[in-house]
């Protein structure tokens, strides 16, 4: 039966064939000019598929590939023209050529992605890297050729159809690790960092350290491209370092098709063989027509020309399945330990105190409901107790450590998990692969499988279950309904086995059914499974049923701290919500 | 029917073999048309366009006609990398005929064995460039630096020396050999400062040039745009010490008009050398190209007389071989604007050199002349 | 004194250099990135004034007209759908800057022009001879600078102008028409823009892809200025003489990136760059 994911394989599996029948037997039908122009293009296709990873994937637009393409092809001429050209000196400018990127990719990556760095940041860094390198390279006087490039070097002895076959090797392998990447549930990360960075570290994992790691592996790879490039074409340039290359290469991969990989490769390749066909008779029409599709392109079609085809080839059915996992109920502890430790706390933004002197105790199995009016501080709480980098006075120790100073994915590391007031998850994905994120911090995923069962604690499955989505792990995120969002927020979170849960106005926005079934989870998990939850909520009825604990505040202090009967029955309150206690 | 089909099979032999003997020769010509050598290569292609529609008027070489095939070589090295590739593999030209900046030569010289042509570089450079298939029709320093340093210190009492450079094998190779000279003349070099080929802001380096006290510079740029720029901005700082320019030409120093006065330069050609050829030859020129013509100038006529050149090497191994061509082209003389021209010292020429400088309506006058000028060992090994 | 000149003469030509890409960044929010190829349209309009032998002064307003009326065009239709994916519009204006370039290579060929000084020579004073275009640059910069804070400051536009800056929803909630704002100010930026390039072209020369080199530097002064034209000042004075100093002191290679890295490194230590807290 052809359905739609048959089609898919066959048509990378007639990919994969023409492309091995094209390396292997090319040389022998096309000309020498031709076969200069697609071993060119083979190349740039590499770097091209680089660029797609970063931002296709990831969502990090970088100009820099050109650079870390030639500090590879340049550490290559260096080393022949400098150093000689015995095979051990080839080994030697291989390895020049591929560390040496990768260590610059970190240190430019180190510079990048850091805590509150913006996408824009990290596009201007990518501008400034080539600029850099190419400057580098004008001042290197003799060692780099300066303006001169360095040319006439001994390169690998070849031929050009072993150049051509060599290269397309290359690149065919490139192309498949990199599409079964992407494929696989590791590869899905780089999506997710793309969608919703926050909720990465809200999962217990570092989105900053995956893009630096990124950067510095892709920028190995463009080292190789550029090894390849040295030997294939004997000159190295500085336009070969510089950021109008890497523009280019930018321009290729949009057209071709971003987040596709296969879209970049035949753009950059097409782009390029045609560019240099058409460009000794047509040269400033054929740039041109380049650009201004490039305009329209981005304004119209985003997706690039790849998204033609794939618009045809979106995979629907569902196949993923769920397993659950038994879960231990956490113990009571032994000591009667609080889990949460508040003393003292304060925050203010300049001359405005936000919260003040705030103490507070939480033990295993309670459930403790936040409430106050709006501006109290309940946010702004929640916030200081899941991400120590929050500048504030006194302490917060979660299972007795001081989180100050503790990034979200250190405190997530803790035991704690965090369902924020607006469903924080991917927006790209399906269910199913948004649960799976929940389980990296705890199993690493494959690079290069999609599981299509996820095992998930008894609990997470059991919001699935209620909440009629276990049985759709393969719809899309985009189609649910607000109240399915926030369960799949909750069970993301409880599927990290915390210890403590923070939980801000979880049922804003749900039906009475669903409260009730949200209330109910809550209340086994606190109960029989020893979590303790932290609430931020509105809806009072809610409150009473459920909690086991009320602590109320009001302009930034805590008001009171008691049983559900103490404080519902309490004089304050109605003062504090009715507006009679300012001031 | 048979018959026919035999008749047919002549005829086209025969019209094979005639549309063979047609074949045109083509001449690649890599040139500048972008960058820094932008502003002196139309002054190319026109000599080049010249040369080929002489020829072919008087029959063309061996019967066959010429034909340019001219490519943008964005004055470095990358561009004449694809530029090259064009020519030699695309187009598969005979021989490449062509001035660019060393940057371009050095980066097109692998090509041009991976596809045996022979080159002609027609453009003055820093010397000891040597390939079996190349020649060099323009001066090397050994020829051109010597009557402008000597001129300094001797007829203007020069002691200090800036000199000033684009950064690429010809910037640094002709300061090099100046520096040599001049120390060697017993003057002093005071500074030495390069920026890279497209670089155009030469403030730093003329603030330099005045606090080093420099009585004297020397400046060896990319051909064309880089010499504007540094001559523009150095006259708007006021620096008026003797100036002498190793890679100006006459028709950039037109068209930079009043600032260009008193720059000396030395050059194997000037428009107003006096002799029979030179008066055809541009008269020539101004009949093809009227109000459009550039003038022709110490880069554009060598172009002219390469071709020629190329002409007599073809007629002398009798095809387009490269090998025949490359065995020949040692022994031909071509008698142009520039005198008599042969590539006969290490593949390099022997020239009669013009130590110029320039007037206020940018033309160049002869201020003394050396003739026969040898290049010295620049290829010993070919 | 050398010096001091060079360092305000190069910090000057960098502000009104980027004084226009500042404004858009400022209001509009995005990175017109074809701001390169608008310094290139002023140049080649400098090269046309010259050509049709008028008094070369006259490029001036013709490269404002010129660059607002491109301008406008640009802002309706690629910038506006593109509102909301910033990303997007700096590469869908890096695009436009292609074809605008390609279409300046078409008309005028793509070797490199020349345009005679709008003021020629030097003048000496205090013991130094100066260029007296440069000298002219200082006092350029200080007038455009004097201009955009009077405009800021004392006219209606920039009172609507600084609201946007500072909360558009808002902005648009008091009815002020935010969509004309951001017209005007593109329109304006890029007729800036083109008026910066003639002031350029007699400094240097004048190619299709002259703009690129200063799109960059132009790029990085306006992130760490933020939206604030005294900020841009500063900032213009601080890089500009660390790449003179850099320039003279160490080499002149290392100088022309000065600006671009230092701005990366502000940025990183103090994302909000020069601007005020």
């Amino acid at each position: 039966m052809l359905d739609r994911r048959n089609i898919r394989l066959i048509l990378l599996a007639t990919l994969a064939v023409s492309a091995v029948l094209l390396i292997v037997f090319g040389p022998t039908f096309l000309g020498r000019f031709s076969l200069n122009v697609l071993t060119r293009s083979m190349i740039y296709a590499m770097l091209a598929i680089t660029v797609d990873l970063l931002w296709g994937y990831t969502g990090v637009l970088t100009f820099g590939q050109a650079a870390f393409f030639g500090i590879g092809a340049y550490a290559t001429a260096m080393v022949l023209t400098h150093l000689g050209s015995s095979p051990a000196f080839f080994a030697l400018a291989l390895v020049v050529a591929i560390l040496v990127p990768l260590i610059f990719g970190l240190a430019v990556g180190w510079l990048s992605f850091y805590h509150g760095s913006t996408p824009l940041y990290a596009t201007v860094i990518s501008l400034v890297v080539p600029i850099v390198v190419t400057q580098m390279v004008f001042s290197g006087g003799v060692w780099t050729g300066s303006s001169s490039g360095l040319v006439g070097y001994e390169t690998l002895p070849l031929g050009l159809a072993g150049y051509f076959r060599l290269t397309g090797v290359c690149l065919a392998i490139f192309a498949v690790l990199a599409i079964v990447f992407v494929r696989s549930d590791a590869g899905r990360l780089l999506a997710a960092v793309r969608d919703n960075e926050a909720r990465v570290a809200y999962l217990g994992m570092n989105p900053a350290r995956l893009k630096i790691a990124l950067t510095a592996v892709l920028a190995g790879v463009c080292g190789l491209a550029g090894f390849l490039f040295a030997n294939a074409s004997g000159v190295v340039a500085p336009e070969n370092t510089g950021f109008v290359f890497g523009t280019e290469l930018v321009v290729w991969t949009a057209l071709g098709g971003r987040g596709t990989i296969v879209g970049p490769l035949f753009g950059a390749i097409g782009i390029d063989y045609l560019s240099a066909n058409l460009s000794g008779d047509l040269p400033f029409l054929w740039q041109l027509i380049i650009g201004g599709l490039f305009v329209v392109m981005i304004i119209l079609l985003p997706g690039g020309l790849a998204s033609l085809v794939t618009r045809f080839l979106k995979v629907g059915g569902g196949e993923t399945k769920l397993s659950a996992t038994p879960m231990r109920p956490f113990d009571k502890r032994a000591d009667d330990a609080s889990l949460l430790s508040i003393r003292k706390l304060g925050k203010s933004y300049g001359a405005l105190s936000v919260l003040k002197g705030i103490d507070l105790e939480i033990r295993a199995g309670e459930l403790v409901s936040l409430v106050g009016p709006n501006g109290a501080g309940k946010t702004t709480l929640m916030r200081c107790l899941s991400d120590g980098r929050e500048q504030v006075e006194g302490e917060v120790h979660i299972l007795g450590r001081n989180i100050a100073g503790c990034t979200p994915q250190d405190i997530v590391a803790l035991g704690v998990g965090r369902k924020f007031q607006v469903a924080s998850i991917f927006d790209s994905m399906s269910i199913g692969e948004c649960l799976k994120m929940a389980r990296f911090s705890h199993q690493r995923p494959s690079p290069a499988r999609s599981l299509a069962e996820i095992a998930l604690p008894a609990p997470t499955v059991e919001i699935l279950q209620l909440t009629g989505m276990a049985g759709m792990l393969d719809k899309p995120v985009s189609l649910l309904s607000h109240g399915q969002r926030q369960a799949l927020e909750l069970a993301m979170v409880v599927a990290l086995q915390p210890r403590v849960i923070l939980l801000d106005e979880p049922t804003a926005g749900l039906t009475k059914t669903e409260r009730m079934t949200i209330g109910t989870i809550l209340k086994r998990l606190t109960d029989e499974m020893g979590f303790a939850a932290i609430l931020v909520e509105h809806d009072l009825d809610f409150v009473r049923e459920i909690s086991s604990r009320i602590v109320v505040l009001h302009q930034g202090k805590l008001v009171l701290d008691g049983t559900v009967e103490e404080v519902v029955n309490s004089e304050t309150v109605r003062t504090i919500y009715s507006g009679g206690a300012h001031g | 029917m048979k018959h026919r089909i035999i008749a047919l099979a002549l005829a086209s032999t025969a019209f094979a073999t005639v549309a063979y003997a047609e074949d045109p020769i083509k001449i690649g010509v890599p040139v500048g048309l972008s960058g820094a050598n932008s502003v002196v290569a139309p002054s190319v292609v026109q000599a080049a366009e010249l040369a080929v529609e002489e020829i072919n008027a008087n029959g063309g070489v061996l019967g066959r006609q010429l034909q340019l095939e001219i490519a943008d070589d964005a004055s470095g090295a990358a561009g004449a990398q694809k530029a090259f590739d064009a020519l030699v593999f695309q187009k598969e030209v005979n021989v490449v005929i062509s001035m660019e900046t060393s940057a371009a030569r050095n980066a097109g010289l692998p090509i041009i064995s991976k596809g045996d042509v022979p080159y002609i570089y027609t453009s003055f450079y820093e010397g000891k460039s040597c390939n079996t298939n190349l020649f060099v029709n323009a001066w090397v320093p050994e020829q051109q630096v010597p009557p402008v340093v000597d001129n300094f210190v001797n007829k203007q009492g020069a002691k200090k020396f800036f000199l000033i450079g684009s950064d690429y094998s010809f910037g640094r190779g002709m300061l090099t050999f100046a520096k040599d000279y001049i120390t060697k003349t017993g003057a002093e070099v005071v500074g030495e400062d390069y920026l890279p080929m497209d670089g155009s802001d030469w403030t730093a380096i003329i603030s330099k040039v005045k606090s080093s006290g420099a009585d004297a510079i020397i400046t060896s740029t990319a051909g064309g745009a880089p010499n504007v720029t540094l001559t523009k901005q150095l006259r708007s700082a006021g620096i008026n010490v003797p100036y002498g320019n190793l890679a100006v030409d006459e028709g950039t120093a037109k068209s930079m008009g009043a600032e260009a006065k008193d720059i000396f330069l030395s050059a194997s050609y000037v428009t107003g050398i006096d002799s029979a050829e030179n008066k055809s030859f541009l008269t020539a020129m101004e009949e093809k190209f009227g109000k459009d013509m550039r003038t022709p100038n110490d880069l554009s006529v060598p172009q002219y007389e390469a071709i020629y050149l190329y002409k007599a090497a073809v007629e002398k191994a009798g095809s387009t071989d490269t090998a025949g061509v490359v065995e020949a082209l040692p022994s031909v003389s071509f008698k142009g604007p520039r005198g008599e021209i042969s590539m006969s010292k290490q593949h390099h020429a022997p020239l009669t050199m013009y130590l110029g400088q320039v007037k206020d309506d940018g033309s160049v006058a002869v201020v003394d002349s050396f003739k026969d000028v040898d290049p010295g060992d620049q290829c010993p090994n070919l | 004194m050398t010096l001091i000149l060079d360092i305000l003469s190069t910090a000057a030509i960098l502000f009104i250099v980027s004084a226009g890409l500042l404004a858009i960044f400022g209001v509009l929010k995005i990175i017109n990135f074809a701001h390169g190829a608008w310094l290139t349209i002023g140049a080649y309009c400098a090269v046309v004034v010259a050509g049709l032998g008028i008094n070369p002064w006259c490029a001036l307003p013709l490269a404002f007209v010129v660059g607002a009326a491109l301008g406008g065009l640009t802002e309706h239709f690629i910038v506006r759908p593109l509102y909301r994916r910033p990303l997007d519009a700096i590469l869908a204006t890096w695009g436009l800057g292609i074809v605008i370039g390609q279409l300046i290579t078409l008309w005028f060929g793509r070797d490199v022009q020349f345009t005679p000084a709008l003021l020629a020579g030097a003048v000496t004073a205090f013991d130094v001879t100066y260029s007296l275009y440069r000298l002219f640059a200082i006092v350029a910069a200080l007038i455009l600078g004097l201009g955009f804070a009077f405009l800021l400051d004392g006219t209606r536009l920039g009172l609507s102008a600084r609201a946007v800056i500072m909360n558009e929803t808002l902005a648009r909630a008091l009815g002020i028409d935010t969509e004309k704002v951001r017209l005007a100010t593109f329109m304006s930026g890029t007729g800036l823009a083109a008026l910066a390039g003639v002031l350029l072209a007699p400094l240097t020369s004048v190619d299709p892809n002259m703009g690129v080199a200063w799109l960059t530097g132009a790029f990085m002064l306006v992130m760490v200025a933020g939206s604030s034209f005294g900020a841009l000042a500063a900032a213009c004075l601080v890089f500009g003489a660390a790449q003179v100093l850099i320039s003279i002191y160490f080499s002149p290679v290392v100088g022309g990136m000065a600006v671009a890295v230092l701005c990366a490194v502000t940025l990183r230590i103090r994302p909000k760059g020069f601007a005020r807290a």
